[in-house]
C-alpha cells in the first residue's frame, strides 16, 4: 500500500489562506488504510483548519467528501457537482490522486494535505515500514523474500557493508541490516548457496531510470 | 391486548405467594419472587408500603441514604404482571397446606376509589386532619422518601375524624371519595408464604429509671433520627426538644431494654443498636458540628457484622467518640435548664456524674402482641422471646412447611441480613411451586410499536420538580416555557414528581393524544431512571430509544444547589442539548441471546452445597466445583452448634443428597483456570481429577462459596504444647474424648486471637458463641471444671445472649483484657500458665491450665478470592474477602450481574447465617435464571459496508476481538457479541462504523447546541 | 473578561465519571455549574472529531473524564482516550492554542469528591486561560461594530 502522513498544518493553511471555499477531498483506499486521508481524518483537518480561521475572526467553508479513489478518474467525476462552489481543492490522498484531480480540474488550484511516503506495510497496528520501491524488476526471489532494494540504506546487491553492527544498520541502530535478514532467512530455508552468488550491476532502467514508466495492457485497454 | 388478557387469565389462575409486611425485607422477597415469574400478593397493615427503613435518616456504615440509587428497578412491567399490592390489609386465616393454602385477607376501608382518585391532593390540602398521606414509597423497589407521591396510594380517610363528609365529597373532583366504604374480605390461593412482619422498637417510657418521655431531651434512638432526618420535626437541624438551642454534649445509653433482667427488659441481645449508635455519634459530628462531645455508654461493643469493626475504629480514631464502659443506672433532669446528669461506674470502680445535653436511648426490638397473634392465625410456632421460631439448619423456615420467615421477627437483625433472609425467604417460597414458565414480557403484550421514521418531529418535553429536589432550586414553569419555545416541541409539561405512578400515566396519555414521536423528560439521572421511561414509551407504543433523559437533579440542581441562577442557566443549557439529542435519535431493537440455564457453584462446603442443592430442585443444572478431593469444606471439623445440633449428621446428609441429586455435578479436585463470557453465558475452564483434564463449563450464573480459612496465628504458645489448642480442636476433643474433659481442672479461653488486630482488624464474629458452647459442654461432661474466658467484648448478639448468660449463672468466669494488655501465657516445667490483669481486681492474676483454647477465628482465603477476583474482575475489601455490589441493599450479588456470594467467602459467620446466604444466593441466581433471554440493549457497533475500507483498525482495535473482515470485503461486527464500547467507531479512519444509541450526530448534535444554540 | 464564565464540556463515560458526578450531585458536593457533561458508554468512544468539534462550536476548555487506569470497563478504552486527546494537544499547539484548555482525567465511579474538586481545579484553570481564541476575536469584532 501507499502510505502517507499528513502535512504540517501550517502548510496546509498557508496553501489555502487565499480562498474560502474549499473542497476538502479524501481518499477510501490506501491512504484511509493509512489513517493519514479517509473520512476521518476530512473531519479532524476540516475541524482544524475551521478552528484556525475562527481564530482569525472569519470564517471558511469547508466541504468534506472522500471518494472511493482518486487515482481513477470516474471517482474523481463525482466531484463535478461541487466544484463550482469550490475556490481550492484540498486532496488527502497521496500524489497520485492530487494529480489526478488536477487533470480533471484544470481550472481548479489543487493543494495536497499530505506527504506521500513509501510502499510499505503494515508492521503492527499505527506502525507501517517501507518495504518497496517498485524498481521494475523483483528480485525477492533470489533473497529470501527480503528486499535489498527497499531495505537495504545503501541499495547494496551484494550485502552486507561494513557498516553493519550487531546485525542492525550503521544509519540507525533501530534498523535491521536487510542482509543480515537476509542471510537468515536463506539459512533457515537452507539455501546458503544462494547467498554466494555474486549479483551482477542492477538495471535501473526499470525503475524509473529510463522516465516516467508506463504499463499499457492493450487487452484492457480497448 | 388479547395477550395483556392472556397474562392476567394466566395471573388469576396461578397461585401466588403471600408476603406479609411492606418493609424491606418484605418488598425484597415480593421483587425477588416477581422477578423470577412468581406472582406476589404483599400486603401490609398499613396505608402504604415501606417500614421501619424509611424512617432512618441515614445507615450504616455507608452513612448515605443511597436506597433509591442502588435498588434495582423491577420493570413496570414485571410489577404489573406479578405484583399485587395490597396496603390496608392483613391475613385472617390461614387453611391448607404447602403449596395449597388458601388465605383469608380482610382490607380496611380507605374511603377512596382507587381507580378514581387521580391523588390531586385536594382533600388532603383542605381536610388534614381528616385526609391522611402517609407519603410512603414507590412500591417498585425499596425507594426513599425523596419520591413521596410515588404510590397515589398513599391517600386515606380516617372516618372518625370526618366532621362533614358532605364537604369533603365535595372538594373531589374526580368523585372518589365513598363514605360507605366497608372492609372486604377476600381469599386467595397461596402456595406459600413469606411473613416478614418485622418488630416494633421498645418503647423506653415504660422504665421510671431514664426519664422517656418525662425529659424533653431524652429521645430513642429512631426519634433522634427524625430529628436529624430533613424530613422530621426541625427541617434537618439538630436541635434540643426543650428549647431548640444545638446541643454540645450528647450521650447514648446502649442497652436499653435489652440485655437485662428487670421488669420490661427483654434477655437477649438487640444486635443493631451499637452500630446505630456508632452512626448516630458519626453523622452529628460530620453534619452539625466536629465540636459536639458525642460520648457512647456501651456494656460490649458488637460491632460483629462485614467491616463493622473498622466502622467502630474510626469512630473512636477520626470522630473521636468516647466510648466509656460502663452501664448507667439513671438520668436526672434539670429542672430549670433541662440538663441531663449521668451518674456512672467506670471498670476500675469509681463512680463519676456528668452533664449533657441531650441523651439517646439507645432501643432495640420487641415483638409486638399483633405480631403474636398473626402468628397464632398462621399457626407456626413462636420461641421463648415470641420471635419466630425456625430451623436450627434454616433460618427462614417456620414450624408449618411452606410458611417461611425473614427479617426481624425472626430475630433482631440489620438491614443487610434482613435483605439476605428476604432473599433466601423468597427462594425457599418458590421451591413450593411447579417449576414456573417465563411469561414472556418481551413484546408481545404491548401494543405495537409505531414506525415514526417518516413522521415529522413531535417532541414532548416533561419536567420534574421533584419535590423541593429540582422545584427548590431552579423555577419549573421557566424550564417548561423555554423547552416550549424550542422548534418541533408541541408539547412542554411540569410533571410534577415525573416518576410517579400518576405522572407516568399522564405523560403516556401525553404521547398518545398529542401523536409525540421524541420526549425529553427532564429529571433525575438516565442511571437510575432511564429503563422506566423507556418502559413508558414502550407502553405508549414508541420505540424506547425515543427518549432522552436531561439529569437536571443529580448533575444540576444538587451540586448547585447554592447557585440558583448559574443552576438555571445550567438547566436550559442541558435540556436545549436534550432536546437536540432526542432529534437525532431512532427507533432501534434490543439484541437478546438465549441464556444458559446452568448454574456454576464454586465451593463445596456447606454453604456451596445448599445452593447448589436448592438451585438442582428447582430443575437447573448445577456444576459444584470443589478444589479438595471430598465435599464438606470447613464445616466438616464442627461438631455441634451452640443449640446443640449435630452437625455432622447433618452434613453426611447434604453430602449424600448433593452426591445423589442428578442435576447436580459434583466436580472434586477440581481449580477454575479461565474464564470469559457475559452475564447469562459464562465460559469457564476447569481442570479436573488427578489428570487435571482440561473441560469448559457453560453457565448463566455463579454462585462463589468458596468459604474462609481457619486462623492459626503463631501466637500464646499455639503448636508449643499439646494443651494449647484452638477452639476448633477443643470442639473435636469435647466429642471425641470425655475421659479427657473430665480431668480437666482449669480450662483458659483466650478470645480475638488474631482478631480485631492491627493486621487482621475485623472480628470473626463466630468466637464469643463457639467459646461460650465450648464452656457450656465442658460443664456438662464435668461440672467441677473452673472456666475462665479472657475476652475484649462479648458478642453474643441476638439470641446467643441467653447461652452468656447460662454460661455466667453456671459459674464460668469471664475476665476482660484490653489490647494494650494482652494476656501472656507461659510454659514451664510443662505446665502451662495465663497471666492476666484483672481489670476488677487492679492486679496480675496466674492461672495454670490443663487446657487452653485459644479462639482463633477466621481470615480470609487470600490466594482463592485473589484469583477468583483476577478472573471474573470481582473487588475485594481490604482484608481480602469479596465485597458485594453494596453492603446494605445487595449482600449477595456482586457488582458483575450474575455472579453470587454466599458463606464465609463474603465474611465471617456461622454455619446456620452461611446456609441461609446460600439460600439467598440460589434465590437470586433464580431470578436470573427464570427469563429465558439476557437483552443486550441495543448499543451495538454497526458497519456501514459502503464506507468500510477493510483497513483492519476496528479488527485490532476491539479489545474483544470481535469484529472481523467478512467474504464481501467488509469488515462485519455481531451484534450478540458486541459489548457496545465505541471504540471501534472512534478509531475507524472511513468513518464507517457507528455505535448505536451513541451516534455521531447524536453528539454532534448535542454538542451543537451547547453554544451560542440559545441566541 | 473578569466576569469570565468558561463553558466546559466533560466528555463522561457511563460507569467511573458520570456515575462519579451523579456521585457529587447525591452528596450535594459543589462544582461550578461551568461543566456540561455528555455522557459516553466509555471514553474509548470520544472521536478526536468529538473533541475538535467541542472547540469549534464554542468550549473555552473540554475534558475527557473515564475510569482509573486499568480500570477501564472495556479493558483499555481509557488509555485509547488518552492517546486520543494528545493528538487534539499536537493540534491545538500547531494552531497556537493552548494545550491546557484540553485534559484527560481519571476516576472511580465512587469518587464524587474527585468529580468535582477536578471540575473545580479545571474551571479555575479555564478561567484563567480567558475565553477560547474563537471567542476572543468575535467579541472584538463585536466591539469594533459597535464603535
Amino acid at each position: 500500500m501507499i502510505t502517507a502522513e499528513q502535512k504540517p498544518l501550517k502548510e496546509i493553511i498557508e496553501y489555502i489562506s487565499p480562498y474560502d471555499r474549499i473542497l476538502l477531498v479524501g481518499c477510501n483506499e490506501c491512504v484511509t488504510v493509512c489513517a493519514a486521508g479517509g473520512r476521518k481524518e476530512v473531519g479532524l483537518l476540516a475541524s482544524a483548519l475551521n478552528l484556525n480561521c475562527l481564530k482569525q475572526g472569519r470564517t471558511i467553508d469547508i466541504k468534506e467528501i472522500t471518494l472511493e479513489r482518486q487515482c481513477d478518474p470516474e471517482y474523481v467525476e463525482e466531484l463535478v457537482s461541487e466544484i463550482d462552489r469550490a475556490d481550492a481543492i484540498l486532496s488527502m490522498a497521496c500524489g497520485c490522486g492530487v494529480q489526478t484531480i488536477a487533470e480533471r480540474y484544470k481550472e481548479k488550484p489543487v493543494f495536497p494535505a499530505v506527504n506521500t511516503k513509501f510502499m510499505g506495510a503494515s508492521v503492527s497496528q499505527g506502525i507501517w515500514a517501507e518495504r518497496c520501491q517498485g524498481c521494475g524488476d523483483c528480485l525477492l526471489g533470489i533473497t529470501g523474500g527480503i528486499c535489498p532494494v527497499a531495505r537495504c540504506s545503501k541499495h547494496l546487491l551484494n550485502g552486507p557493508c561494513g557498516g553493519t553492527s550487531n546485525g542492525m544498520c550503521e544509519i540507525d541502530p533501530d534498523v535491521d541490516c536487510a542482509w543480515r535478514l537476509i542471510w537468515e532467512r536463506l539459512k533457515a530455508l537452507g539455501m546458503e548457496k544462494r547467498y554466494e552468488e555474486i549479483m551482477e550491476a542492477k538495471d535501473w532502467r526499470p525503475a524509473g531510470g529510463g522516465g516516467p514508466r508506463k504499463i499499457v495492457r492493450e487487452d484492457l485497454s480497448l | 391486548m388479547q395477550k395483556l388478557k392472556d397474562i392476567q387469565q394466566n395471573k388469576s389462575n396461578n397461585k401466588s405467594v403471600l408476603v406479609i409486611g411492606g418493609g424491606v425485607g418484605g418488598i425484597r422477597a415480593a421483587l425477588d419472587l416477581a422477578e423470577s415469574s412468581r406472582n406476589v400478593i404483599l400486603i401490609d397493615k398499613s396505608y402504604s408500603i415501606g417500614g421501619l427503613m424509611t424512617q432512618l435518616d441515614r445507615t450504616f456504615p455507608t452513612n448515605n441514604c443511597d436506597l433509591c440509587t442502588v435498588s434495582p428497578h423491577l420493570s413496570e412491567n414485571t410489577r404489573q404482571i406479578h405484583l399485587d399490592i395490597q396496603p390496608m390489609t392483613q391475613l385472617e386465616q390461614l387453611t391448607g397446606e404447602a403449596g395449597n393454602f388458601m388465605a383469608t385477607l380482610v382490607t380496611e376501608p380507605r374511603y377512596i376509589d382507587m381507580d378514581k382518585c387521580t391523588a390531586c391532593g385536594e382533600c388532603y390540602k383542605q381536610f388534614p386532619e381528616a385526609v391522611r398521606f402517609t407519603p410512603g414509597l414507590d412500591p417498585r423497589a425499596p425507594t426513599c422518601m425523596r419520591y413521596p407521591q410515588a404510590t397515589p396510594y398513599a391517600f386515606s380517610i380516617d372516618m372518625e375524624k370526618v366532621i362533614d363528609i358532605k364537604a369533603l365529597q365535595k372538594v373531589c373532583k374526580a368523585g372518589a371519595i365513598i363514605p360507605h366504604d366497608t372492609q372486604k374480605k377476600t381469599t386467595v390461593e397461596a402456595a406459600s408464604v413469606v411473613l416478614s412482619a418485622g418488630a416494633q422498637l421498645f418503647d423506653p417510657t415504660v422504665l421510671d429509671n431514664f426519664g422517656s418521655g418525662q425529659f424533653d431531651n431524652v429521645v430513642t434512638g429512631l426519634e433522634y433520627e427524625r430529628i436529624m432526618s430533613a424530613s422530621g420535626p426541625f427541617q434537618g437541624d439538630l436541635v434540643r426538644v426543650s428549647d431548640k438551642k444545638r446541643p454540645k454534649k450528647v450521650a447514648w445509653i446502649q442497652c436499653v431494654g435489652s440485655r437485662g433482667i428487670n421488669k420490661a427488659d427483654v434477655p437477649y441481645c438487640s444486635g443493631v443498636c451499637c452500630m446505630y449508635a456508632l452512626k448516630e455519634a458519626m453523622v452529628t459530628k460530620e453534619r452539625f458540628a466536629e465540636s459536639i462531645e458525642a460520648t457512647i455508654f456501651y456494656m460490649d461493643m458488637r460491632t460483629y457484622g462485614k467491616d463493622y469493626e473498622l466502622y467502630f475504629n474510626q469512630a473512636k480514631n477520626d470522630y473521636n467518640v468516647r466510648m466509656i464502659r460502663s452501664r448507667p443506672h439513671s438520668i436526672i433532669e434539670n429542672n430549670k435548664t433541662k440538663d441531663l446528669s449521668i451518674t456512672y461506674a467506670i471498670e476500675e470502680g469509681l463512680q463519676k456524674t456528668e452533664e449533657f445535653d441531650m441523651v439517646v436511648l439507645s432501643t432495640g426490638f420487641r415483638v409486638p402482641e399483633t405480631t403474636i397473634e398473626l402468628a397464632n392465625r398462621l399457626g407456626i410456632e413462636l420461641n421463648t422471646h415470641n420471635f419466630t421460631k425456625t430451623d436450627h439448619f434454616n433460618s427462614v423456615q417456620t414450624s408449618r412447611p411452606g410458611v417461611y420467615v425473614c427479617g426481624v421477627i425472626e430475630s433482631p437483625k440489620d438491614i443487610p441480613e434482613t435483605m439476605v433472609q428476604a432473599s433466601a425467604a423468597a427462594s425457599m417460597a418458590a421451591s413450593d411451586f411447579p417449576i414456573a414458565k417465563d411469561v414472556s414480557l418481551a413484546e408481545n403484550e404491548f401494543m405495537p410499536e409505531r414506525d415514526v421514521s417518516m413522521e415529522a418531529l413531535r417532541i414532548g418535553v416533561f419536567i420534574c420538580d421533584c419535590g423541593l429536589e429540582i422545584g427548590g432550586v431552579v423555577d419549573v414553569d421557566k424550564m417548561v416555557e423555554f423547552a416550549g419555545t424550542r422548534p418541533d416541541v408541541v408539547v412542554s409539561h411540569a410533571v410534577g414528581y415525573g416518576c410517579s405512578s400518576e405522572s407516568m400515566i399522564m405523560i403516556e396519555a401525553s404521547i398518545k393524544e398529542n401523536k409525540l414521536n421524541r420526549v425529553v423528560i427532564g429529571g433525575c439521572s438516565p442511571r437510575t431512571h432511564e429503563t422506566k421511561f423507556q418502559d413508558l414509551l414502550r407502553r405508549a407504543g414508541l420505540n424506547k430509544y425515543l427518549v432522552e433523559i436531561v439529569n437536571l437533579r443529580d448533575q444540576n440542581t444538587w451540586p448547585h444547589i447554592g447557585q440558583p441562577k448559574e443552576a438555571l442557566d445550567k438547566a436550559f443549557k442541558l435540556l436545549h442539548i436534550g432536546i437536540n439529542g432526542v432529534r437525532k435519535s431512532r427507533s432501534l431493537m434490543d439484541y437478546t441471546l438465549p441464556m444458559s440455564p446452568n448454574a456454576l457453584v464454586v465451593g463445596g462446603g456447606v454453604t456451596g452445597m445448599t445452593a447448589a442443592l436448592q438451585l438442582a430442585n428447582q430443575g437447573i443444572k448445577v456444576y459444584l466445583v470443589e478444589r479438595d478431593s471430598s465435599l464438606g469444606g470447613l464445616a466438616k471439623s464442627i461438631r455441634k452448634t451452640i443449640e446443640g445440633d449435630d452437625v455432622g449428621s447433618f452434613m453426611t446428609q447434604l453430602v449424600n443428597d448433593v452426591s445423589a441429586h442428578e442435576k447436580i455435578q459434583v466436580l472434586t479436585r477440581t481449580i477454575i483456570v479461565d474464564h470469559s463470557g457475559m452475564p447469562g453465558r459464562f465460559k469457564t475452564g476447569i481442570q479436573s481429577g488427578p489428570r487435571m483434564n482440561y473441560m469448559q463449563l457453560n453457565h448463566g450464573v455463579t454462585i462463589f462459596a468458596t468459604g474462609a480459612l481457619p486462623n492459626r496465628p503463631d501466637v500464646y504458645g499455639l503448636g508449643t504444647h499439646d494443651n494449647i489448642v484452638t477452639q476448633l480442636e477443643l470442639d473435636a476433643v469435647i466429642e471425641d474424648d470425655p475421659d479427657k474433659i473430665k480431668s480437666l481442672n482449669q480450662v483458659v479461653m483466650i478470645q480475638c486471637v488474631g482478631s480485631r488486630e492491627p493486621d487482621n482488624p475485623n472480628c470473626s464474629r463466630v468466637c464469643c458463641q463457639a467459646a461460650i458452647k465450648n464452656a457450656l459442654r465442658i460443664k456438662t461432661i464435668n461440672p467441677d471444671a473452673q472456666i475462665f474466658i479472657l475476652y475484649r467484648d462479648i458478642r453474643t448478639y441476638g439470641f446467643q445472649e441467653d447461652y452468656y448468660r447460662e454460661a455466667r449463672n453456671i459459674g464460668v468466669v469471664f475476665t476482660r483484657f484490653s489490647l494494650e494488655n494482652r494476656p501472656e501465657v507461659k510454659v514451664e516445667n510443662d505446665q502451662v500458665s495465663v497471666f492476666v490483669d484483672d481489670i476488677i481486681l487492679g492486679s496480675k492474676i496466674q492461672i495454670e491450665t490443663d487446657c487452653l483454647a485459644l479462639s482463633t477465628g477466621m481470615i480470609a482465603d487470600d490466594e482463592t478470592t485473589e484469583d477468583l477476583s483476577m478472573m471474573f474482575h470481582l473487588p475485594r475489601t481490604m482484608d481480602n474477602y469479596f465485597l458485594e455490589d453494596h453492603v446494605k441493599l445487595r449482600p449477595v450479588d456482586m457488582s458483575v450481574r450474575g455472579i453470587f456470594i454466599a458463606g464465609t467467602t463474603h465474611s465471617p459467620k456461622t454455619i446456620r447465617e452461611s446456609i441461609t446466604q446460600a439460600y439467598a444466593a440460589a434465590g437470586r441466581a433464580q431470578t436470573l435464571l427464570g427469563k429465558k433471554e439476557i437483552n443486550l440493549g441495543a448499543a451495538v457497533a454497526k458497519v456501514d459496508g459502503s464506507k468500510c475500507a477493510a483497513c483492519l483498525v476496528c479488527v485490532r482495535a476491539c479489545p474483544y476481538s470481535i469484529p472481523f473482515i467478512n467474504e464481501d470485503g467488509y469488515s462485519q461486527i455481531d451484534p450478540a457479541k458486541c459489548h457496545g464500547c465505541g471504540i471501534c467507531a472512534a478509531d475507524c479512519p472511513a468513518k464507517a462504523i457507528q455505535l448505536l444509541v451513541y451516534e455521531d450526530d447524536q453528539i454532534l448534535a448535542k454538542l451543537d447546541y451547547l453554544f451560542g444554540g440559545l441566541n | 473578561m473578569e466576569n469570565f464564565e468558561p463553558e466546559i464540556v466533560a466528555f463522561c463515560c457511563h460507569y467511573c465519571a458520570y456515575t462519579a458526578a451523579d456521585m457529587a450531585g447525591s452528596k450535594h458536593i459543589y462544582y461550578p455549574a461551568n461543566v456540561k457533561i455528555i455522557r459516553v458508554p466509555c471514553t474509548g468512544k470520544v472521536d478526536t472529531i468529538h473533541i475538535m468539534k467541542a472547540f469549534e462550536k464554542g468550549a473555552d476548555g473540554v475534558y475527557v473524564a473515564g475510569c482509573l487506569e486499568g480500570d477501564c470497563h472495556f479493558k483499555n478504552g481509557n488509555t485509547r482516550a488518552k492517546y486520543r486527546v494528545e493528538q487534539v494537544q499536537n493540534i491545538l499547539k500547531d494552531l497556537g492554542w493552548e494545550i491546557e484548555r484540553l485534559e484527560m482525567i481519571n476516576m472511580s465511579a465512587g469518587m464524587g469528591e474527585r468529580f468535582a474538586s477536578t471540575a473545580l481545579e479545571f474551571t479555575k484553570k479555564i478561567k484563567q486561560l480567558g475565553p477560547s481564541p474563537i471567542k476572543i476575536i468575535n467579541t472584538e469584532k463585536h466591539q469594533q461594530v459597535a464603535d
